[in-house]
């Protein structure tokens, strides 16, 4: 196979996704597949970058038109590049198959600041550059060597206000109680931040979390399996077993406790106290296509208060950078995870820690929740 | 195989399907087998760890459980849908036609999630026990293995029919009405006539829906409240979630070679049923 005929048949293929002849998604998997083992090189994602380009990697859903309306469009007219977003979901995994293929199609990711420090380690993520990208834009202890901070959101206790509403739980002892707080609970599939709901219910002080005691978490939570109703994976199935009644308690994302707080019906309510901070980063995968220095003025076109503005209007997601807390209207404030008064009622979680510990805790934590 | 088709124009006819399997299917399946041996370190590493690996045997075990009753669920309904299908009279045959090919058109997501809005707490089964004052609180109905299970054999029923249509349509009337000549009831023309004429279809519906089942990813995660994990789940956790790329491909490769070693055995069993209904 020489590289003019593999270039030919990225340049049909890729014309094929763009006019819609192939899903992206569809098609991204299938050439994942292929390039595992086939000599064939069909070496081009979902959205092929080039020259004049950038391709931002997100989950997808309603941050597709998000990451546009804030940031693509603004970037776009400011250099000419064009940025397309891509709701693959820039898991792990997929971060590896994209670097490992040798001609990565994509060059921003949103990936976890732990999956982009533990990547960055491996030699697949481009150190940030803090000369481009304004450190002082960001909240101290949010800006790492291979992600930049870009929003918050918090893993916090969403409840039945039908049932609590007059006595409504206080923290993670009351959602671990289901004497004082009857009815079935449900907690995170992929296990960040349980470890912690666990440890705090079981009395641990929120300064002497980290190292996270595993042993201790995971005997909590196995102790406490049968009053979990489900385990959700996705935001949208949060939001849908609480509504459906599945749960009386859950352990969910403030982004989508806020959309069911604004729900008219008024069933579910939540509470930031001992709420876990989960940071949302950018990081940029080595060789990418559009090129290191482009990606990293990107990186800086984001921390722009206006713009985030923007996200927490259409996400709920929490600013990055603190000069636009202010900017967010009184009536709104309370669903902003890192507003001042929100932020000292919760934990951040450890994110160096993760990057070195999440893979094996997960494994136990699923044999735990699945047995 | 019968000798009369010249070698080199069956090749001729299936060589584009030939090439196409090994495209997409066979040599990405020897990339994954190469991953399994050679990630993180080369050797055979990834498969000790599975030996001993609780979570992967669990995970195994869980899928067959639920795979064998699915598949005798599905087939056992889909021969009586089918029954009625081939042999009812014309306003049978329309009723379960509908309900043959309704479910089959609607996307496997979709049904899912109906089955969540039935069986949910606030869902509408419970709301009208709730309401018809037979229970006080609502019951756990979804987000367990039964209603995996339920979902399971929604999707897969319709798959069961077609085999079992066509043995079926097979059978000689004449051959049943030689038996009832012959003072047979109605039940013995089933059990010794008409049963074991159909029996290569009620294998083929069986293997069918068994492979299926193996591989179902999204009924059994979003029916299972998270805790069902199958084996395709659990590959997709190795590989994306907390990425060990030897460790799932090992998986993958034991997953193949499992479905492979079972077609063997069935293909061997069902032979002379195969063979008897050979018409």
């Amino acid at each position: 196979m020489n590289d003019a005929f593999q270039k030919d048949c990225l340049e049909i293929l890729a014309g094929k996704v763009e006019r819609g002849e192939i899903s992206r998604r569809r098609f991204t998997q299938i050439a994942a597949m292929v390039l595992a083992g086939a000599p064939l090189a069909l070496r081009a994602g979902g959205a092929r970058a080039a020259d004049g380009q950038l391709v931002l990697v997100n989950w997808g859903g309603d941050a597709l038109k998000a990451y546009d309306a804030a940031y693509g469009q603004a970037f776009q007219k400011a250099t000419g590049i064009t940025v397309k977003e891509d709701g693959t979901g820039p898991t792990e995994g997929a971060i590896t198959a994209q670097f490992k293929s040798g001609k990565p199609t994509w060059d921003l990711v949103d990936a976890d600041p732990f999956s982009a420090i533990s990547l960055g380690h491996q030699g697949m993520i481009e150190p940030i550059d803090y000369t481009v990208v304004d450190k002082a834009k960001m909240r101290p202890g949010f800006a790492w060597d291979y992600a930049a901070s870009t929003y918050f959101f918090s893993y916090i206790i969403a409840y039945d206000a039908q049932k609590f509403g007059k006595n409504p739980p206080t923290g993670m002892a009351d959602f671990f109680d289901v004497k004082k707080f009857p009815g079935k609970r449900s907690m995170y599939k992929w296990g960040v931040g349980m470890w912690e709901a666990a440890l705090l219910a079981d009395g641990v002080a929120p300064e002497k979390l980290y190292p996270l005691d595993l042993k201790r978490a995971h005997d909590k939570i196995a102790a406490f399996k049968e009053n979990v109703s489900s385990f959700w994976g996705g935001g949208a199935e949060s939001q849908q077993v609480m509504l459906s009644g599945d749960a009386s308690m859950g352990l969910i994302w403030s982004t989508r406790a806020s959309l069911l707080d604004k729900d008219p019906s008024g069933q579910v309510k939540f509470i930031w106290d001992q709420g876990l901070i989960s940071p949302g980063a950018l990081a940029v995968i080595k060789n990418n296509p559009g090129g290191k220095a482009n990606a990293m003025s990107f990186i800086a076109s984001t921390t722009d208060p206006k713009k985030q503005l923007v996200m927490f209007d259409m996400l709920g997601q929490g600013p990055a950078n603190p000069a636009t807390d202010a900017l967010i209207p009184a009536d709104q404030q309370k669903y902003n995870p890192v507003d001042p008064a929100n932020m000292k009622k919760q934990i951040a979680l450890d994110m160096p820690w993760y990057a070195e510990n999440y893979g094996a805790a997960l494994d136990t934590y699923t044999k735990i929740i699945s047995a | 195989m019968r000798a009369s088709a010249p070698r080199l124009a069956s090749l001729l006819l299936l060589g584009p399907l030939l090439a196409f399997l090994t495209l997409v299917y066979l040599l990405p399946f020897l990339g994954i087998a190469e991953w399994s041996v050679t990630l993180p370190t080369p050797g055979f590493g990834q498969y000790e760890r599975l030996t001993g690996d609780s979570l992967v045997l669990s995970v195994f075990l869980r899928t067959f459980r639920i795979c064998a009753i699915v598949t005798v669920v599905s087939v056992v309904s889909a021969y009586a849908i089918t029954y009625v299908w081939v042999r009812g009279s014309r306003l049978q045959r329309s009723i379960a036609e509908l309900c043959i090919l309704i479910p089959f058109w609607i996307s496997v997501l979709t049904r899912a999630f109906g089955w969540l809005a039935l069986l949910s707490n606030r869902g509408l089964i419970n709301a009208w026990l709730m309401g018809a004052g037979l229970i006080d609180s609502p019951l756990q109905l979804s987000r367990n293995e039964a209603s995996v299970i339920l979902g399971m054999t929604h999707v897969l029923i319709p798959f069961a029919v077609f085999p079992l249509a066509s043995a079926m349509r097979a059978v000689d009337e004449r051959v049943l009405l030689a038996a009832r000549g012959l003072g047979a009831s109605r039940l013995r023309i089933f059990w010794s006539v008409f049963l074991p004429m159909t029996a290569s279809g009620v294998i083929g519906a069986g293997l069918i829906v068994f492979v299926f089942t193996l591989g179902f990813f999204v009924t059994p995660a979003i029916l299972g409240g998270g805790r069902s994990i199958m084996v395709a789940e659990l590959v997709y956790l190795r590989m994306f979630q907390s990425p060990d790329w030897g460790l799932g491909a090992a998986v993958s490769v034991v997953l193949v070679l499992i479905v492979g070693i079972l077609m063997a055995l069935l293909f061997r069993l069902a032979r002379p049923a195969l063979m008897g209904s050979a018409r």
